[in-house]
């Protein structure tokens, strides 16, 4: 028996070895320079920056190339935007036709991480590509302050050899570009000076420039499509370089020697770890091995702020989380004679004072827990007014209503909400006063994507209208399914949310004109496409546009082509307040919290910032 | 091997390959029918940027043109397409480094189960009702009762947290030593109960008798004739278990964040990530048919007295 046993101990372990043969090399253990380990999330889909789309996906490209500008936080802690590669951020020279031009100069010694020199031609290219109906980017329209731009997204119906429109499988006309050769209109003067033409001027252009689609790539290299998905064949110009990359496991980012300032980079070695499993993330910063994780588990969250003061971190971000409402589906009771425009105007009285029965304060601590902020506006906590102040505490009129918003979101003023919507609900339902219920409203359904976080909201909306009579059936969809069918418009309420692209309130606004591919509220379309309700007056701001009673269209959606030709930043400010003033005037979006990053660092790491729309920053890093 | 054995294998295989053809076909039309695309996300894309990505990946054709394109390219070159959600990598790159991780794991988990599995069932048999046995079979019971995330769970709590000594990440080589037990320890118990009961009915035959009353050694009856006949439920349950574990170590790879193939599997389906699903399920299907196919031809080649037909 004993040698039979030690045959077959010795033929496990000859296998187990074998098996084990690949060789792998642990990424952290070989090192005696600084190195850091993370988790921000699982597999990006793409690094390459001018695809790339997510916030992860944002934070490898930060450390991996060089834009013109870049975000750095100075001695005092202040986040700004600072040049780059360009040698300064230079102000826009004002041309007769309105538009503006900006001219570069590009450092001198950049280059790329296989030692070839980076020139103002590997921008344009870049530029022009991301911006391309050819590569298609989620992101190609962060090029649409750059002059040019319409002529690249410009599209035309597609036509078949006999003329007729080529329908899809769903029975839509199929678009293709309409000038497959525009460029946009950025050149390369020299081999270190860039010039390029906004339409007109953005305030927001500098930190445009710092954003991941606007860094350079090289021709020859994104000619291979798959550059960028292996360590080797990724060419970058940033700060550090890839030195190993295992799918699905982990990429690791060395140090870039050609880097032009990589004197100032003290972080040698990161290990970026690929996990979307928040329960695996905490054992392994628990145990020591990580020392960054950016997702904590949701029922953990009381403990870990208990436990750990000193590492769970809450942090801003520009982001709200909503519900939406479709704007076509029928609120009132069947026994209502309201029909068109007044039906409207009920409605979007009806959707404002149901707004008012949710109870922020009691969903962001016992439903969400994670330190959002309770909301009463729209565009989110973050944003800010030229004058540094916060765009959300001037949203809706302080000075008239005495508090912050559209709505008095704070916890003591919650139940005169609910007495003031009960009043206004008495006008379109039938109230019972023995059991304090409207016994008319008709049943709604509330659709939301399956996840454990949004099911808590969603029971608690459910809950909250349910104490008033008014009946929500709840149903979730898989995401992918959910988005088709929010989108679709085939629903009455849903489960909404949005973060910003860049830190700017349009970024939160002109997602509700009319064609916009974001417009789930179904804003000017279906029965809502004729309703003439809206009125727009811009003669106080110094524009001749008056409407009085017109169609979303005719005014939401020129108030939006208003602000992107504004020039005077004061005043385009203003058109942005007013913007989201009439957009919640509608009740369609009844905004619940804005979004916090929670994660959780370790106490040895120094050095460590992340900016407003989530990237986080290790190259600066140290360790205790 | 006669002509009976060489027919019954050839049908085998014809049957084999009907079967992926059907999965393949319903899961091409099936995954085409459910809501959603892979274009889709919380911020729409342009129409023509849409348009061009469909027509890139040539997603705009009629559907049925889009399926015989798909077979051709699986059966004339071995081509599962482009990923349309990891742009520029291909599927059959992100399967193979995949199945690579999952394989390994999975192999090591399964032998690691036969071997201890039989060690054990040999010896509970053996030792039949005294307390070795009892011990074991308490714990092959209570093996087999918990379900892989408690014992993940549990393993991790125990070994990662609590004592530091084994890493809760499953990407390095010392990292794939708790997600092996874990896969390991259900067909473990299973085969270890499989091969004691088994061995006890072997035990019991005549022939052992027989053996026993020519005077062979004790050694030589449990080697050479009573472990051999009672492992034939063993092999026809290691093929299937081969491709259980290979296949459906999903919920061990997430816990321990393990770079398999199991959350491409899950990932490509919400994503609406077509050529993925496609490359997946095939690949998958392919393999527990396979392994169902080894299992049945092994168990005839052991078992001589087992009629194919």
């Amino acid at each position: 028996m004993k040698k039979f046993l030690a045959i077959l101990l010795a033929a496990v372990m000859v296998f187990s070895l074998a098996a084990c043969g690949g060789g792998e090399k642990n990424p952290s253990g070989d090192s005696k320079a600084a190195s850091l380990n993370v988790c921000i999330a699982s597999e990006p889909d793409t690094i390459d920056p001018a695809l790339n789309s997510a916030v992860d996906g944002a934070t490898l490209c930060v450390h991996l190339f060089q834009g013109l500008a870049k975000w750095e936080k100075d001695s005092t802690g202040k986040l700004s935007i600072v040049a780059d590669a360009a040698k300064e951020l230079t102000k826009g020279v004002k041309n007769a036709d309105g538009t503006v031009t900006y001219t570069y100069t590009l450092k001198d010694g950049l280059k790329w991480s296989d030692g070839k020199d980076v020139t103002a031609n590997d921008f344009v290219f870049a530029w022009n590509r991301a911006a391309s109906a050819e590569l298609a980017a989620d992101y190609g329209y962060m090029f649409e302050v750059v002059s040019g731009y319409d002529k690249v997204s410009e599209t035309k119906v597609k036509v078949d050899d006999n003329g007729q429109p080529v329908l899809n499988e769903d029975g839509e006309e199929v678009v293709e570009p309409a000038n497959p050769d525009a460029k946009l209109d950025v050149k390369a003067v020299d081999d270190k000076t860039i010039e390029v033409t906004l339409a007109t001027d953005a305030s927001y252009w500098n930190e445009l420039l710092a954003f991941p689609c606007y860094f350079p790539v090289r021709e020859d290299v994104v000619s291979n499509e798959a550059w960028a998905t292996e360590a080797d064949t990724y060419v970058c110009n940033g700060p550090y370089t890839i030195d190993s990359w295992t799918h699905k496991s982990v990429i690791t980012l060395k140090k870039n020697p050609n880097f032009i300032d990589a004197d100032s980079i003290t972080m040698d070695t990161i290990n970026f770890y690929l996990s979307d499993d928040a329960n695996n993330m905490l054992t392994n910063f628990k145990n020591g091995d990580w020392q960054l994780i950016d997702d904590v588990p949701t029922n953990e969250i009381e403990t870990l702020k208990k436990d750990y003061p000193d590492e769970f971190f809450v942090e801003g971000q520009i982001g709200t989380y909503y519900v939406s409402w479709n704007i076509n589906q029928n609120l009132l009771p069947k026994s209502s004679k309201l029909t068109g425009e007044e039906a409207e105007k009920a409605q979007a009285e009806i959707r404002n004072a149901m707004s008012l029965l949710l109870d922020r304060n009691y969903i962001v601590e016992k439903v969400a827990q994670g330190g959002q902020v309770p909301a009463s506006s729209f565009v989110a906590m973050g944003m800010t007014n030229p004058d540094g102040t916060q765009f959300y505490e001037t949203a809706g009129d302080k000075a008239k209503n005495g508090y912050v918003g559209y709505f008095d979101v704070s916890a003591e003023s919650f139940e005169a909400n609910c007495n003031k919507a009960v009043e206004i609900l008495k006008k379109y339902y039938t109230y019972d006063e023995a059991t304090k219920k409207f016994t008319d409203v008709p049943e709604l359904t509330y659709l939301y994507n399956t996840n454990e976080g949004h099911k808590a909201v969603a029971e608690y909306i459910q809950g909250a209208l349910a104490n008033y009579g008014i009946t929500l059936q709840l149903e979730n969809q898989e995401w992918n399914t959910f988005l088709n069918t929010r989108k679709a418009g085939d629903y009455a309420a849903a489960r909404n949310g949005w973060l910003a692209d860049y830190n700017d309130p349009i970024s939160f606004l002109d997602m509700w004109i009319t064609d916009s591919g974001n417009n789930d509220v179904q804003f000017g379309k279906g029965a809502n496409k004729n309703l003439k309700l809206y009125d727009l007056d811009l003669t106080p701001y110094g524009y001749d546009t008056k409407v009085t009673g017109g169609t979303w269209a005719e005014t939401y959606d020129v108030l939006i082509k208003t602000i992107k030709t504004c020039e005077d930043n004061e005043v385009r400010y203003k058109l942005m307040h007013l913007a989201e003033d009439m957009l919640m005037s509608t009740g369609c979006i009844t905004p619940l919290y804005f979004y916090t990053d929670l994660f959780m660092l370790s106490k040895s790491v120094d050095g460590f910032f992340s900016n407003p729309l989530g990237y986080k920053y290790f190259m600066y890093c140290t360790l205790k | 091997m006669d002509s009976k054995t060489l027919g019954y294998i050839l049908k085998r295989i014809a049957l084999a390959v009907l079967t992926v053809w059907v999965v393949i076909t319903i899961t091409f039309f099936v995954m085409h029918a459910v809501p959603g695309g892979p274009f889709m996300s919380e911020k729409a894309i342009s129409g023509a940027a849409k348009a061009a990505l469909e027509a890139k990946y040539g997603l705009d054709k009629p559907l049925f043109q889009q399926y015989l394109t798909y077979l051709k390219d699986i059966v004339t070159k071995f081509d599962f397409g482009p990923s349309l959600k990891q742009r520029g990598r291909q599927v059959t790159t992100i399967i193979l480094d995949g199945l690579k991780v999952s394989v390994k794991l999975g192999l090591i988990a399964a032998f690691t189960a036969l071997i201890t599995g039989v060690v054990l069932g040999a010896v509970a048999a053996l030792r039949r009702n005294k307390i070795i046995d009892r011990v074991i079979m308490v714990i092959t019971t209570a093996f087999v009762s918990m379900p892989s995330f408690i014992m993940g769970s549990l393993l991790l709590i125990i070994f990662a947290i609590k004592f530091h000594i084994l890493p809760a990440n499953g990407s390095t080589t010392k990292g794939l030593i708790l997600p092996v037990i874990t896969l390991a320890l259900y067909p473990m118990a299973y085969i270890t109960r499989l091969t004691r009961s088994s061995m006890l009915d072997v035990l019991g035959q005549d022939y052992i008798r027989t053996a026993k009353a020519k005077g062979v050694s004790g050694k030589n009856i449990i080697f050479r004739h009573a472990l051999k006949n009672s492992l034939i439920p063993v092999i026809t349950y290691f093929g299937p278990m081969l491709a259980y574990i290979v296949t459906g170590s999903l919920v061990v790879e997430q816990i321990f964040a393990v770079p398999g193939i199991g959350r491409d599997f899950v990932t490509s389906i919400t994503g609406r990530d077509y050529p993925l699903i496609m490359g997946t399920t095939i690949v998958l299907a392919t393999l527990i048919v396979v392994m169902n196919l080894v299992g049945d031809i092994l168990y005839k080649v052991i078992d001589p007295r087992i009629n194919l037909e």
